[in-house]
């Protein structure tokens, strides 16, 4: 009798000791603002557990508190798995912080429409905290990013609504993608430290690292990592096999081949997964397919990280997003390099090639937006000046090892190799994207190009027959959500026309939705032709 | 206890609260008339239409003062896309068009009514095309010196593009063309320079790509647009159009234009280079 009493005392007493623990860390956390109503509050959410970047964002708030004693800049760090449901609430519940950063696929146009502030109007104010620098002084806050922060194509920068037509965030990165090494192992498999500079030397390292692990008894893989891991790699190298393709397959002669005029001219069969080029580029995953470690299509991001840091595996690709914490967690020298691409005289895979593809369309990354309801915007718009300004741009990419964003901001030594490529050539036909929603009849026979008993055939003949059936199925999806879109532009231009009453109209943002729903809506209805013209196979 | 009681009332959260407590009973004991007069305005409404909240839009001409025309294509446009959208909410929208239009066909709320109207028709109402086409013309016809008159034009060349079913591709571009006196007007620069961008693209789609193209891109290109991706795009393709045709002088002098100009973020500059070297060394 007495040990469910005993019990029940302990449960209460834990129950106690847990609630009167999260009260003393809840009032720690407000405390100052209780005592001081004077002190104003910042709180700024984001996803990046990087290691790295919460100490920069905390090293740049100590400098801002510093300048401004009544102002209390709180960071608030949400693993990305819960952001989108944590998002919402927060939103929705009238509470949210007062900066949060923004993804394109996060944060819808009616969400930014709804719980945003447009930032254009900011952006082209001066940013007072690049006074004491002469090249930057007289600039708009937007003319002192490096690429003076150009809107980029739908989707691709997170900064700026292509819907909206407004600037939304202030970033403070850029993101690039490198194949990461394990400089120990490579200097034990080649006798030298080098990275490889050809698709031909790369293959050879991977055999040198499987001959040292079988030699060596050491059983590591030469390349880790799960399907995110290795489609980095296959990306590049489709992108680089296919450009000569790719300009021969774009209809509307701008030398850049979309997504869009992909599908047309597959229905069209201006070219087909047996194209000569499509080919070799499926060739080149068979090349070094076989050095994959076992069951790599199973796996997770967070385990070829792992693989990784753990030293089973030599090589791992990934964003330079996990620099930081690569550099910070590994125990062993670390290198990086671009995966290489192929000379134009390479009797397998040039003859579709142009060169090495450029990165300078690598936008802007990790943008901050203002939330309308927000207690103190002017004061949370001043701390994402302060957080952008060259000075704390210096000290951001210094800690965190991520690339700077900030015109004239050295680019810390370890950081040096993930410098996007400008110097390059345009992208080519990257087969991986072609069914959008239903990428996943690429993923599923990914395997088909793994292993010893690799070939590049037996995986065109199932992904043509999903590509067959499931393109047209993609084109048509993508046409329902641009009708949507359409419609609801009818409405908004009828809003921002009344918004002009009276005024001329030329060159206003009621111009400009117009001519972008005419783009738009001609895509829309080019897609439809074809698939009337051209039914599916 | 005084000082902890005086420190809650220095609280802002608390005055605010108190405040609007306090604010909330006033108007209470006031009755609604106060309320009534200081409800939402019809620019409240258009407001939130042009930023996407169409239900916000929509309550608030619902609630705005008034019984004008203006107000009443405020709640059509704003019941276009009230959430859900349904086939219903879509007809009586059509219907509250038809009766403005109907109650007064000459003011400027009329033109706006004809061209939602046409837009209805075009892209919430299944085949045939007939019934769109017809409502566009009728926008055009009814003042082609309108703003939206040219909207519509914008829209009818699109249609005849790619949409009527009995035109050959000759056909298609020749009817996108014809309606180039309103679509290209100066009144709105924008959307003549995506009309122009259109015939060009329609042009290229069907793979035609001859005199008539760069011309559409040149004054695509003169007109210019705040877009700079779209300059940009313009011209490129005003490089690689002459190319195709064969006029390498002046092909060469669009790659020049295009890669003094060219924006930092685009992956094209190598490649076009060398294109245009390609081009110089021919013409040695």
């Amino acid at each position: 009798m007495k040990r469910p009493k005993l019990l029940t005392l302990l449960a209460i007493a834990l129950l106690t000791g847990t609630f009167l623990y999260s009260a003393v860390r809840l009032f720690r956390a407000r405390t100052a603002a209780l005592v001081d109503p004077e002190v104003e509050v910042i709180r700024l959410a984001h996803w990046q557990l990087e290691p790295g970047v919460r100490e920069a964002i905390d090293a740049i708030i100590a400098d801002y508190q510093q300048l401004h004693p009544k102002v209390r800049v709180e960071q608030m760090d949400i693993p990305g798995r819960a952001w989108k449901q944590w998002l919402r609430t927060q939103l929705v519940g009238g509470n949210p912080p007062d900066l949060i950063e923004l993804a394109a696929y996060e944060n819808p146009d009616d969400m930014l429409a709804r719980y945003f502030t447009p930032l254009t109007g900011y952006l082209e104010e001066k940013n007072p905290y690049n006074v004491g620098e002469p090249d930057l002084r007289d600039g708009s806050w937007r003319q002192s990013y490096a690429a003076e922060l150009v809107p980029a194509p739908d989707g691709l920068g997170h900064y700026y609504s292509a819907n909206l037509l407004e600037y939304y965030g202030a970033p403070s990165t850029l993101v690039t993608v490198r194949v990461f090494y394990n400089r120990n192992l490579i200097k034990a498999a080649l006798g030298e430290d080098r990275p490889p500079r050809t698709f031909d030397e790369f293959v050879d390292l991977c055999e040198a690292l499987q001959h040292y692990a079988q030699t060596s008894g050491n059983p590591i893989k030469p390349l880790g990592g799960s399907v995110f891991n290795i489609t980095k790699i296959t990306d590049a190298l489709f992108s680089t096999v296919t450009q000569r393709l790719a300009i021969d397959t774009d209809f509307s002669r701008n030398l850049e081949l979309s997504v869009h005029e992909i599908h047309v001219q597959y229905l069209r069969q201006r070219w087909s997964l047996r194209s000569p080029a499509i080919r070799a580029s499926l060739q080149t995953v068979e090349a070094f397919g076989r050095y994959l470690s076992p069951g790599w299509v199973q796996l997770g991001r967070e385990d070829g990280m792992l693989q990784f840091l753990q030293g089973r595996a030599a090589m791992l690709a990934t964003g330079t997003w996990d620099a930081g914490g690569i550099l910070m967690q590994a125990d062993f020298p670390i290198g990086a390099f671009k995966m290489p691409s192929f000379r134009r005289d390479d009797p397998r895979f040039g003859p579709s090639t142009l060169g090495e593809p450029s990165e300078a369309a690598t936008f802007a990354a990790m943008p901050f937006g203002l939330t309308r309801a927000s207690r103190h915007p002017e004061r949370a718009i001043d701390f994402l000046r302060f957080l952008t300004s060259r000075k704390s741009n210096t000290k951001f990419v210094a800690i965190s090892k991520w690339l700077p964003v900030i015109k004239g901001v050295p680019v810390p030594p370890e950081a040096v190799p993930f410098q996007p490529v400008v110097k390059g050539y345009i992208g080519g036909l990257n087969v991986r994207v072609l069914l959008g929603a239903s990428s996943d009849a690429f993923l599923q026979n990914l395997h088909l190009l793994s292993g010893t008993a690799a070939n590049a055939d037996a995986f065109i003949d199932r992904y043509e027959s999903a590509c067959n059936e499931k393109m047209p199925v993609e084109m048509a999806r993508i046409t329902r959500v641009n009708l949507t879109t359409l419609r609801q532009r009818d409405s908004v231009l009828a809003g921002l026309y009344h918004q002009h009453a009276g005024d001329a109209l030329a060159r206003t943002k009621f111009d400009r939705l117009v001519a972008s729903q005419l783009d738009s809506e001609a895509q829309r209805l080019q897609t439809l032709r074809t698939l009337e013209d051209h039914p599916p196979r | 206890m005084p000082f902890l009681t005086a420190h809650i009332l220095r609280l802002p959260s608390f005055r605010a609260a108190v405040c609007r407590r306090l604010g909330m009973a006033l108007c209470l004991l006031g009755g609604l008339a106060p309320v009534r007069a200081a409800g939402p305005s019809e620019a409240e409404g258009w407001q939130l239409l042009s930023g996407y909240l169409f239900r916000d839009a929509y309550d608030t001409f619902t609630l705005a003062p008034g019984d004008s025309r203006t107000r009443a294509l405020g709640l059509a446009a704003s019941r276009l896309n009230h959430p859900p959208v349904t086939a219903s909410k879509v007809a009586e929208v059509e219907a509250q068009l038809r009766a403005l239009i109907a109650a007064d066909g000459t003011d400027d709320t009329a033109m706006y009514a004809r061209l939602l109207l046409a837009r209805v028709l075009h892209l919430h109402h299944p085949a045939p095309l007939a019934g769109a086409e017809a409502a566009y013309r009728e926008v055009i016809k009814a003042n082609p010196a309108h703003p939206v008159a040219q909207i519509a034009a914008g829209k009818l060349a699109l249609l005849l593009l790619y949409q009527r079913p009995d035109l050959t591709v000759p056909q298609r571009l020749a009817a996108a063309a014809e309606l180039e006196a309103v679509a290209g007007a100066d009144l709105l620069p924008e959307a003549a320079c995506a009309y122009y961008r259109a015939l060009a693209g329609g042009a290229l789609f069907y793979e035609v790509c001859d005199d008539r193209v760069l011309g559409w891109l040149r004054r695509a290109d003169a007109i210019g647009t705040h877009d700079v991706q779209l300059v940009s795009n313009v011209r490129i393709q005003l490089a690689e159009v002459a190319r195709a045709l064969g006029r390498r002088e002046e092909a060469i002098a669009y790659y020049r234009h295009f890669l003094a100009t060219i924006l930092p973020t685009d992956n094209r500059f190598l490649t076009a280079r060398e294109r245009m070297e390609a081009l110089e060394t021919a013409a040695r």
